[in-house]
């Protein structure tokens, strides 16, 4: 999972960056409105974690013109703008969701996930797929019952895939997904990860599409 | 009133008095012209023969027995005059039917009093006159009169004192409704008063109050706003705080628990700041300073001590040149508030500052005025960005640092208690920021 987080404050952005990092999302984070709204044309976010006052072009503008431009990303509002009418025009400015600073981690991530499931469409955390089950709360992994320990990208690679069942996912998404914009990425990392799951589960869990990326195909 | 009464009582008996007196003078100047007329008329008559005197009746009004009543030929005012002529032996030739055969008093000439007459002696050659009055009717006369001058005033004192009342009363209403308005004022209400009625010995009053109202009325907004500013200031830090030890909690390993409680201490240490700030400046905008002499030179010294750690830290190097060289350049002023001035001053240098690079500050001495500057070679300050950099809590949107965006309020709160004035510019060849402090020349003792 991909997430955008906007905040100025560095102090702050750098924890809620800590947070969704070990949390096992992927995160780039922009400091400023133009930067968002760059980020959020280039597209490729499961989701974002945007502040409201920032420099340049106030979030709830940058909100107003991503959704204008057609982009249906889920958004949480982080702010401290803590009004009704202020959360009001937060969410009727296109969010999905609003949370007042100073929050709980705990809760800031809960609504993440609720972010992500509503875009699966699901109405909670656990992804099932034949045998494996995926809880994205308690990040947690289990086949046929038995706890499966997983590196944090394999975690990350093999949400994304079992999100999207039948889906092809090129390696660019799926490297995007994993990285973000870290440019340090080796060549192979991705096929890597998906060694290491098939290793650690059963060969057939992840298909290669050759040329394009890889699948994991529905479950029989 | 009763200062009143008496004073006005005291005027009627006065009034009283000299109406008796001037009655009196009047009465004693009809008895010397009567005796006058009638020794005029006595010398063109011939000299009656020695024998007994002869006696002159008046007619009925004027007879000294006569009532004092108006009759149909005179008036009720008449009295009754009686006379004698004498010769030198004062042996009496004429007199009216009122009056004795004896002289009425020595041959003496002028006024007297004889048991119960007012005579005038006058001499006429051999002949004597004298004229006679009797004295309780005067005396009642000159009472009536004197009452009739001062019974208007009598009977005017209690409507006089009615209307000062009144008077009194009216012009200080406005008074005794300031009085009920203060007394019925809800306890938080600062509103200034107004007067349906107002008078020009109130209005002094009434601006004085107002102007009162409106200052405390402000002291209180100014107190709320910080509050408020303060509080929404406090929420990003500390919303940072709490993540940072939320994640500790949390943390899967050391490392991870090791890096969010290293940021929780640089959260710390920033909140810390912050509230140092605030209090700053809502010091320097609370009280006036103190006027001791205070070395501005000094004062830089003690804010580079404080902010070398931050200049080190940064590798931004610091000279300072004053001129006239080694100059104490002493204003007057609080020393305290002046370090933290420059303190801040000094700060904000050492924050902008690109690494590396060389902040002055100068010190300066021209026609008296003192003036301390600080130029950086940093980003610099838009000119539309000149003046909103002064308001508290206002940052640069996109700057570097952690700055409270209280410094420069700091400054300028601080230099306007020692009307100093701040001017923000350029530094050399249009780059980076110049900032200047600038005391005036201290006014001639």
């Amino acid at each position: 999972m991909r997430l955008l987080l906007v905040e100025d404050d560095e102090l702050l952005g750098a924890g809620i960056e800590d947070t969704l990092t070990r949390a096992r999302y992927t995160v780039d984070w922009v400091r400023s409105g133009p930067h968002a709204l760059a980020a959020l044309e280039h597209g490729g976010f499961d989701a974002v974690v945007l502040d409201l006052g920032l420099p340049g072009l106030d979030g709830l503008e940058v909100l107003r013109r991503a959704r204008a431009a057609g982009c249906a990303t889920p958004v949480l509002i982080l702010s401290a703008r803590d009004a009704v009418a202020q959360r009001v025009a937060g969410l009727d400015a296109g969010a999905d969701d609003y949370l007042v600073k100073p929050f709980d981690v705990e809760e800031l991530l809960a609504r993440v996930r609720v972010l992500q499931r509503r875009v699966r469409g699901g109405a909670h955390n656990v992804l099932q797929h034949g045998d494996l089950r995926l809880d994205a709360a308690a990040l947690s992994v289990t086949h046929e019952g038995r706890p499966v320990v997983l590196q944090r990208r394999e975690f990350m690679l093999l949400q994304k895939l079992l999100a999207a069942p039948g889906q092809v996912l090129t390696r660019a998404q799926l490297e995007e997904s994993l990285y973000g914009w870290d440019g340090s990425v080796e060549s192979n990392a991705l096929d890597v990860h998906v060694h290491n799951l098939r290793k650690k589960l059963y060969p057939g869990v992840i298909r290669t599409v050759r040329g394009v990326g890889y699948v994991a195909d529905p479950a029989a | 009133m009763i200062v009143l009464l008496a004073v006005l009582g005291a005027a009627a008996w006065i009034g009283f008095e000299g109406s008796q007196d001037e009655a009196d003078e009047l009465f004693d100047a009809r008895l010397a012209t009567s005796a006058r007329v009638l020794a005029a008329l006595i010398a063109t008559q011939p000299r009656p023969p020695a024998g007994p005197p002869l006696v002159v009746s008046f007619p009925a009004p004027l007879e000294a027995a006569a009532h004092d009543e108006a009759g149909p030929f005179g008036h009720h005012y008449e009295t009754k005059i009686a006379f004698q002529a004498l010769d030198s032996q004062g042996r009496v030739l004429m007199r009216s039917a009122s009056a004795p055969q004896t002289p009425y008093a020595p041959l003496t000439p002028g006024f007297s009093m004889q048991r119960d007459w007012r005579v005038f002696t006058l001499r006429s050659g051999e002949l004597w006159v004298q004229a006679a009055e009797r004295d309780e009717v005067r005396d009642e006369l000159s009472v009536k009169l004197a009452w009739a001058a001062v019974a208007p005033l009598i009977a005017g004192i209690p409507l006089l004192l009615l209307l000062i009342g009144l008077l009194v009363r009216y012009g200080l209403a406005p008074l005794a409704e300031l009085a009920r308005r203060i007394e019925r004022r809800q306890p938080g209400s600062l509103a200034p008063i107004a007067l349906a009625r107002s008078t020009a010995e109130i209005e002094p009053v009434l601006a004085a109050l107002n102007g009162l109202l409106e200052r405390v009325q402000s002291a209180i907004a100014r107190e709320r706003r910080f509050t408020a500013d303060a509080a929404h200031e406090l929420r990003t830090p500390l919303a940072a705080l709490k993540v940072h030890a939320q994640n500790a909690a949390r943390a899967a390993t050391e490392a991870e628990r090791r890096a969010s409680l290293e940021r929780m201490m640089a959260g710390l240490e920033r909140s810390i700041r912050l509230v140092e700030q605030m209090l700053a400046l809502s010091r320097a905008a609370a009280r006036a300073p103190a006027a001791d002499p205070v070395s501005l030179r000094q004062v830089v010294e003690d804010a580079l001590d404080d902010v070398l750690p931050a200049l080190k830290e940064r590798g931004v190097k610091m000279s300072v040149v004053s001129e006239p060289a080694m100059a104490e350049l002493v204003v007057s002023g609080d020393r305290d508030k002046l370090t933290c001035l420059a303190r801040n001053l000094l700060d904000n240098a050492a924050r902008y500052a690109p690494p590396g690079s060389n902040v002055q500050v100068g010190l300066a001495e021209r026609a008296g005025a003192k003036t301390l500057t600080v130029t950086d070679q940093g980003p610099g300050i838009p000119p539309e960005l000149r003046e909103r950099v002064f308001e508290s809590y206002y940052r640069i949107p996109g700057s570097a640092g952690e700055g409270s965006g209280l410094g420069l309020a700091i400054v300028r709160a601080i230099a306007a208690q020692h009307s100093a004035t701040v001017q923000l510019g350029e530094g050399d060849r249009g780059r980076g920021t110049r900032i200047s402090v600038s005391f005036p020349a201290a006014p001639a003792a």
